[in-house]
């Protein structure tokens, strides 16, 4: 029971933060993104490359960091994968989105799909189809609980360690979006793009941000799949549909909705391994996504627009 | 700022406007607002009032003609540079953000301008005690007439020389559009220029100075309030009997 519960947060950590930016996408550039996950595949690919290169570098890098299965140069590299995303993500929107704008939303869905088949088959193409893994390094689950209690509860410290940085990141995210004039600024064209225009907000100062953000949180989401999973060339497309999930179940554009939503994902997920069986995993998530639909159709924080 | 003393606070000159190409809903439409009056714009239904006030604002595409502000040419100017020009634009509806606070409000308009906070809103909650009282409520909870109030304050957050209202009393009731009135009223008085759209003709009048009455896109009467309350060719443009054809028609 608490295994479950605890892998569910895991798998919901990179579903939320993946989430966060999808939902950041559709509130305030207005358009379901669907080439959005795979910015978590090249995030968590660049990273790899980053890795790689700086271990070449400098051997001591790769060294693993007291009890976690990596070194240094992981993180690092999540770093330098995180620019480099929010890089492509805002380049992807220069080349493809800002041009496309006054076409409507529905061309940009359309326009978006291309995007992410180009995306996905590049990565297949540069990386080949065989999983890879930051670390060969095996790493053994500390027993925080004993069986006796409720089941049991095991986790390995990366687990801990993307739980926390999950935390973080987001507390980080929500100061600076209450906190800061950039911050506001994004809330304020979410809710009313007009209106910000004429208090003297730059529209287009609000989707870089936008852009930019969304991408570093990606390229995080993505580097936390591939330390808990492993990495492939179709971990975005894979990731896609629960990252809609989550962002729908806690309500468009709210930054904790898509936590919360990513978290729900995650835990039923995980719960729907034991009760129904793998190959039903994402099954499950649309189930609960439409049992809280029924009751709370703008989702569990949507805003009345 | 005041490079231009003596030029009128607007001066739109022959100004084409509208949302699509070759569909103006402003035609060509011509008025001085001089600095420091309350100024109306009337006129009937679509005869392109909100419209010309947006195109001054940057919000509709303008395709001809200029628009001065004391002086300076802000025709090309973006509408999220026109608060940096001294122009502050109160939108009819949804003219507050929802989902922030009072006090959020108006911290992102003086964050925005990169100015001091309390230096900007002390100054706006001394105008406006309700606000000041209300300012950790979310602006979405305000009544219609508080919240009226706080679009007009955030405007005044960016120490504008020209503050354009779209029909502030829509959905107010009379007494609340007294209030809103009287405000502006003080809002003139502390030394800004007030141009606001009104369908409300009545209340329009016994506030403002002067007005004009557009019909199709441009300006048909400019006059002192006092000569437009007197005047019978009101009323008929509010029937709709604007054009001789029509009124023949009716006639027969």
């Amino acid at each position: 029971m608490l295994q479950i519960i605890a892998d569910g947060l895991i798998i919901g950590s990179v579903v939320s933060l993946g989430a966060i930016g999808l939902s950041m996408t559709l509130s305030i550039v207005r358009f379901s993104n669907f080439s959005h996950g795979e910015l978590l595949g090249w995030g968590a690919y660049l990273a790899l490359m980053a890795s790689t290169g700086l271990t070449a570098l400098n051997a001591g890098l790769a060294a693993p960091i007291g009890p976690f299965s990596f070194g240094w140069g992981l993180l690092i590299a999540l770093v330098v994968s995180a620019g480099l995303t929010a890089l492509l993500a805002l380049g992807l929107d220069t080349v493809l989105f800002k041009r496309l704008r006054k076409q409507g939303a529905i061309t940009l869905v359309i326009a978006s799909f291309g995007a992410a088949l180009a995306l996905r088959n590049l990565l297949l193409f540069w990386q080949g189809g065989v999983p890879r893994y930051y670390t060969q390094n095996l790493q053994i689950a500390i027993p925080l609980l004993p069986r006796s209690v409720w089941g049991g509860l095991r986790v390995t410290p990366d687990q801990l360690f993307v739980l926390t940085l999950t935390l973080v990141t987001v507390t980080g995210l929500h100061l600076f979006l209450s906190r800061s004039t950039l911050g506001r600024s994004m809330r304020a064209t979410a809710i009313n793009p007009g209106l910000a225009r004429v208090t003297g907000i730059d529209p287009e100062r609000v989707l870089r941000a936008t852009w930019l953000i969304g991408g570093v949180l990606a390229a995080v989401a993505g580097v936390f799949a591939g330390i808990t999973v492993q990495l492939r060339p179709t971990m975005g497309v894979d990731l896609l549909l629960p990252l809609f999930a989550a962002v729908i179940l806690g309500g468009i554009g709210s930054i904790w909705g898509a936590v919360l939503g990513g978290l729900i994902v995650g835990l039923a997920e995980s719960a729907s391994v034991t009760v129904v069986g793998a190959e039903y995993r994402s099954a499950a998530a649309f189930a609960v996504l439409i049992a809280i639909l029924m009751v709370r159709p703008t989702g569990l924080f949507g805003e009345k627009r | 700022m005041s490079a231009h003393p003596n030029s009128p606070a607007l001066q739109i000159e022959a100004l084409q406007a509208g949302y699509e190409p070759g569909l103006l809903i402003v035609r060509g439409a011509s008025l001085t607002v001089q600095s420091n009056e309350i100024f109306a714009i009337l006129g009937p239904n679509g005869a392109g009032k909100s419209s010309l006030v947006k195109a001054v604002a940057g919000l509709v595409p303008i395709s001809g003609g200029r628009n001065l502000l004391a002086g300076r040419d802000i025709t090309r100017t973006p509408a999220h540079q026109m608060v940096f020009q001294g122009l502050a634009f109160v939108p009819q509806t949804e003219n507050v953000f929802v989902n922030l606070s009072v006090a959020e409000n108006l911290e992102l308009a003086a964050a925005v301008m990169k100015a001091d906070r309390r230096e900007r809103l002390d100054p706006v909650y001394a105008m406006f005690p309700d606000l000041h009282r209300q300012r950790k409520l979310p602006a979405g909870q305000l009544s219609g007439g508080q919240r009226q109030m706080l679009a007009v304050a955030r405007a005044l957050i960016a120490r504008p020389s020209l503050l354009i209202l779209d029909e502030p009393s829509a959905g107010l009731s009379p007494k609340l559009v007294d209030q809103v009135f009287a405000k502006l009223r003080e809002v003139r008085d502390s030394g800004v220029t007030v141009l606001l759209v009104e369908q409300n003709v009545k209340a329009a009048l016994a506030l403002a100075d002067r007005a004009a009455v557009l019909v199709e896109g441009r300006e048909r009467i400019v006059a002192t309030s006092a000569e437009l309350l007197g005047d019978a060719r009101i009323a008929e443009l509010y029937l709709g009997r604007h054009t001789g054809r029509q009124a023949s028609k009716e006639t027969t």
